[in-house]
């Protein structure tokens, strides 16, 4: 027998004794039965008080009030499943979105005492770039007099060209310092990493590979290490494979190299610091020290700065700084989903407590308490809050496997720690018990708020809800509304932004759906004489245009609209040279035919063509935006440009001889359209792009086109084939991401906001029935109920809206950075969202309105 | 109807009172709970009525403490009761809590009535 059934046993014992001494004294049965009662006072509060000197009494009345939320919801399981379903959506899309903010932002990097490790930067004028690369020689002179840090690395990301066996492959790679590995204090899988002094020295190239590249290439093949292979025409041996758990620098890096460090001067620009604090020593000190040694850098070679610092910068922040601001913001929005899903609940659960208001009166009048009754209700909301989270969970976890297909490596970092691990369930259980505690508290408060006895009278004898229940009801619709205006507010400034950004002219004439791009390379021993290069590109030309369905074909190592491999400053003859009058500008190296094929329009002079050959005098082509900003009004042609500024510059002085249009090379959303074009045949690079126009689409030619390069050098490797549409759709990729989650979750909103107006005021409708139909009775028309129940609607609509345009003209301004061509409170975008919202909010209305028309005044007088 | 306020004593005792009533009525044996109120109101010539919201919770206090302990066992007239008796740390307690009274009461009626102190 339980304890609960011994306590009923013992009362009724005590009650029945009762009886018989009562009976004793004369009184008949029924009356002596009354008394008995009368004397023991309220037997559910006696109870009460008893259990709760059973010391597991909470424990026990938490199981007891559980199995009782079960089955009040199982009993009622539509409301359950909507609420659990609301739920669900709220807290499934937090789980998601703080998975991948967990493993991006917050999860600790996978590097012993990785909180110490940090990387350096050069930050100089005149290349005023303030996470700009150092040169081995800043390098260099920074590891001489470094005190802060133990023994600073640098690396340097690039590709390289596996050939030999197999097909030639380009891979990521990462040139590094020998003590690379041992900052990061990571291990090899397999065989070794460098050694110390092997960057010093000039044996032949060493190589770490991944376990990745160890799997594809090598069959997983454990007699790899001390196997020789090309690397990009170099012998280069294999001496570790890095394990799978090992991504750094770049998520998908195949092959580290040991680089030589011997440099014979400044430059080139390619080199960022890494390295691991002295115990002891502070970022700040750090900073303090690398900033001393930049000025001093900076005193000695006057010739290359006017000004040096070597900005330092946490690992982390180094490594994912640039996504924390778009990740913080989808995760505020995301919690805005949930705010309006728990005002959801909230008011689901208040109107169901209308029904269950007799039950509480008849609760409290046999003596339970408040806090008891607030207990009960809350237990109910937390089972539906962790319903929601199971249910969440679930939804979370499909997400994240889409998340897991798509890897979206180039959109963010450390997509490999993304995983829906204890942590994330952790925090989705939390949140679901502090949200239900939320949504609960609410209508649990209304619930006992006000006197029973008149919910007893009011209740015995209908089933209206009293003004004040219906007034939290709209002040929670109200908030839903002003929620979802908020988040419709940023997602249409970010999509006007999309938008915007992709409308913009590239400077391309040409349709870039007609353009086919590819990127070639010309390395190893054999290009190793430049001419053997040139002549390489020409000769892919001409077969490339002899292909059927071409219309024209040209070459230029940069791509509209992101991608270009060189920047640089220059200096024209005549004009003074000023570090802030010369911005680093786009340099690219193109072969003939790449204007024509891409229709760039010539504005003076001429194209670059086969007359500029290796041995005729140097020239230059440059954009508009450059020849209007050096020349003005003034003609540029046969004036004479030169790459970097003057001081100690040995770059040919090439003769400008055209002026083109404006192309896009810094990304849409650009404002420096600044460049010059030089001869690949005067100024050789080893990798380019090979552009080919046609009328037939474009992206049908690439086998034959890549057939017909390999026929020229089976070596020669072929990637990032793009029609230059899908290029302007890559280059996108970032805002679009960011502009389709909040756009996602802005419709969630909406949808939310819209199934709770019409939840509040199809209730409100049905509570008024009887109302209604006297109304009708009294000869009020159709029409007029409508206007009674819309002017609710009305009222809410626009109370929304107006307090959701307010916090989103503060909230917006947090998007700033997010926008393009559109400002944070633009009148457009706002308008259109205040309408669109109102006149959801006035249809959601509008739906019960018609069905309180529909009231026929006879059944509503009869009703109840 | 019943009470908005929380349940309270009609005759407010001192705390730990009725701990004291309930130990010296199991002293002359065994008792349910409708018999531990009948003797304490009949032994105290019908002053001292002890409310049952006070009175249970007090017995499975005063059980948890093991001061008392319960057994079930069959009435007269054939019904299951629940008796409770003192346990040996239990008459310990009657003895220690009667002193402490004893040392209260004597206080109290010595402030109440300062002519009796200079009597002894």
């Amino acid at each position: 027998m339980d304890r609960d059934r011994q306590l009923d046993a013992e009362v009724q014992s005590h009650l029945e004794q009762s009886v018989r001494d009562h009976m004793d004294r004369g009184l008949s049965r029924r009356d002596a039965e009354a008394a008995a009662r009368r004397e023991f006072g309220n037997v559910g509060l006696v109870k009460e008080v008893t259990r709760e000197m059973w010391g597991w009494a909470s424990l026990e009345r938490l199981w007891h009030d559980l199995r009782f939320g079960s089955r009040m919801l199982a009993k009622s399981p539509a409301f359950t499943l909507v609420a659990v379903l609301t739920l669900a959506l709220g807290i499934g899309a937090n789980a998601a979105i703080f998975s991948i903010v967990y493993g991006v932002l917050l999860r600790p990097l996978p590097f012993a005492g990785a909180e110490r490790l940090a990387n350096v930067y050069l930050h100089f004028a005149p290349q005023n770039n303030p996470r700009g690369n150092m040169s081995l020689m800043d390098y260099v002179d920074w590891k001489a007099q470094n005190r802060a840090f133990v023994s600073p690395g640098i690396f340097a990301n690039g590709v390289q060209e596996l050939t030999g066996e197999g097909e030639p492959v380009q891979v990521l790679s990462t040139h590094a310092t020998a003590n690379f590995f041992s900052i990061l204090g990571v291990a090899p899988m397999l065989g070794r990493t460098f050694a110390d002094g092997e960057d010093t020295g000039s044996s032949a190239q060493l190589a770490v590979i991944s376990e990745d590249l160890w799997r594809r290439r090598f069959h997983s093949d454990p007699g790899v290490i001390g196997k020789v292979i090309m690397s990009s025409g170099n012998a280069t041996t294999i001496v570790g494979v890095m394990p799978a758990s090992f991504a750094y620098p770049r998520q998908n890096t195949d092959i580290w190299l040991c680089i030589h460090v011997a440099p014979k001067r400044r430059g080139p620009y390619a080199w960022v610091g890494i390295a691991r604090l002295k115990p002891g020593v502070t970022f700040e000190q750090a900073q303090a020290e690398t900033n001393t040694i930049g000025a001093r850098i900076a005193q000695a070679n006057p010739g290359s700065y006017s000004k040096l610092e070597m900005p330092v910068w946490k690992l982390r922040d180094a490594m994912v700084g640039n996504v924390r601001p778009a990740l913080v913001m989808i995760f505020g929005a995301v919690g805005f989903v949930l705010l309006i899903a728990m005002a959801n609940v909230a008011n689901l659960i208040l109107s169901r407590s209308t029904a269950r208001r007799r039950e509480m009166a008849v609760r409290l009048g046999l003596g339970a308490t408040r806090i008891r009754i607030v207990r009960q209700l809350l237990t109910e909301s937390v089972l539906l809050g962790l319903l929601g989270a199971g249910a969440g969970l679930l939804l979370a976890y499909a997400c994240m496997s889409g998340f897991r297909a798509w890897n979206p490596t180039q959109l963010l970092p450390r997509v490999a720690s993304v995983q829906l691990d204890g942590t994330v369930v952790a925090f989705t259980i939390v949140l679901s018990l502090v949200s239900s505690v939320l949504f609960g508290l609410i209508p649990a408060l209304r619930m006992v708020d006000r006197d029973f006895q008149v919910a007893l009278k009011e209740g015995g004898r209908s089933g209206t809800s009293s003004a004040s229940s219906q007034r939290t009801h709209g002040v929670l619709a109200v908030a839903e509304i002003a929620l979802s205006v908020v988040l419709v507010a940023g997602a249409g400034l970010l999509i006007r932004s999309l938008i915007a950004m992709q409308s913009v002219d590239t400077g391309v004439g040409a349709a870039p759906r007609s353009i086919l791009s590819m990127n070639i390379t010309a390395t190893g021993a054999k290009y190793r004489d430049e001419k053997a290069g040139i002549a390489f590109y020409q000769r892919v030309l001409e077969q490339v245009r002899a292909l059927p369905g071409v219309e024209a074909a040209g070459m230029s190592d940069a791509r509209p609209p992101d991608w270009h491999e060189e920047d640089d400053t220059f200096n024209i003859q005549g004009v003074a040279w000023d570090e802030r009058a010369y911005p680093s500008t786009v340099v690219a190296h193109v072969a003939p035919g790449y204007f024509e094929a891409l229709r760039i329009p010539l504005l003076r002079g001429r194209y670059i063509g086969e007359q500029d050959r290796r041995d005729s005098p140097p020239v230059v082509v440059i954009s508009q935006s450059l020849a209007r900003r050096y020349f003005g009004n003034e003609d540029p042609l046969g004036h004479h440009l030169q790459q970097s500024q003057p001081a100690g510059n040995t770059s040919p002085r090439m003769e400008i001889v055209g002026v083109v249009g404006d192309v896009k090379y810094w990304g849409l959303d650009s404002s420096s359209q600044m460049a010059y074009y030089e001869p690949v045949s005067q100024v050789f690079t080893p990798g380019i792009f090979l552009f080919v126009r046609s009328a037939t689409p474009a992206a049908s030619l690439a086998p034959e086109i890549e057939h017909t390069i390999h026929g020229i050098d089976p070596d020669c490797t072929i990637t990032t084939i793009r029609t230059l549409d899908e290029a302007i759709y890559e280059s996108v990729a970032q805002p679009r991401f960011r502009t389709l989650l909040l756009g996602a979750f802005a419709a969630m909103a909406l949808l939310l906001a819209a199934i709770g107006v019409y939840g509040v005021i199809a209730y409100s409708v049905a509570q008024r029935t009887q109302e209604f139909g006297i109304r009708m009775a009294l000869g009020a028309a159709r029409s007029d109920v409508v206007r009674l129940v819309m002017s609710r609607g009305f009222a809410i609509g626009g109370s929304g809206v107006l307090i959701g345009l307010a916090a989103s003209l503060l909230l917006t301004r947090t998007l700033q950075r997010f926008l393009f061509g559109v400002t944070a409170t633009d009148p457009l975008t706002f308008a259109a969202v205040a309408l669109g919202l109102w006149s959801i909010a006035l249809l959601a209305c509008y739906l019960p309105a018609r069905r309180a028309t529909r009231v026929e005044p006879t059944v509503a007088l009869r009703y109840e | 109807m019943p009470p908005k306020t929380r349940y309270q004593n009609r005759i407010e005792l001192l705390q730990g009172t009725l701990d004291l009533l309930i130990l010296q009525t199991l002293q002359w044996g065994p008792q349910h709970g409708y018999g531990i109120t009948q003797a304490i109101r009949l032994n105290s010539g019908d002053v001292l009525s002890v409310d049952t919201g006070s009175l249970y919770p007090a017995l499975h206090r005063l059980e948890r403490q093991k001061l008392i302990k319960s057994d079930w066992r069959m009435s007269e007239n054939n019904q299951r009761i629940k008796q409770y008796r003192l346990t040996p740390a239990g008459k310990k307690q009657v003895l220690s809590e009667r002193s402490r009274w004893e040392q209260l009461s004597d206080a109290i009626g010595g402030i109440l009535n300062p002519a009796r102190r200079s009597e002894i």
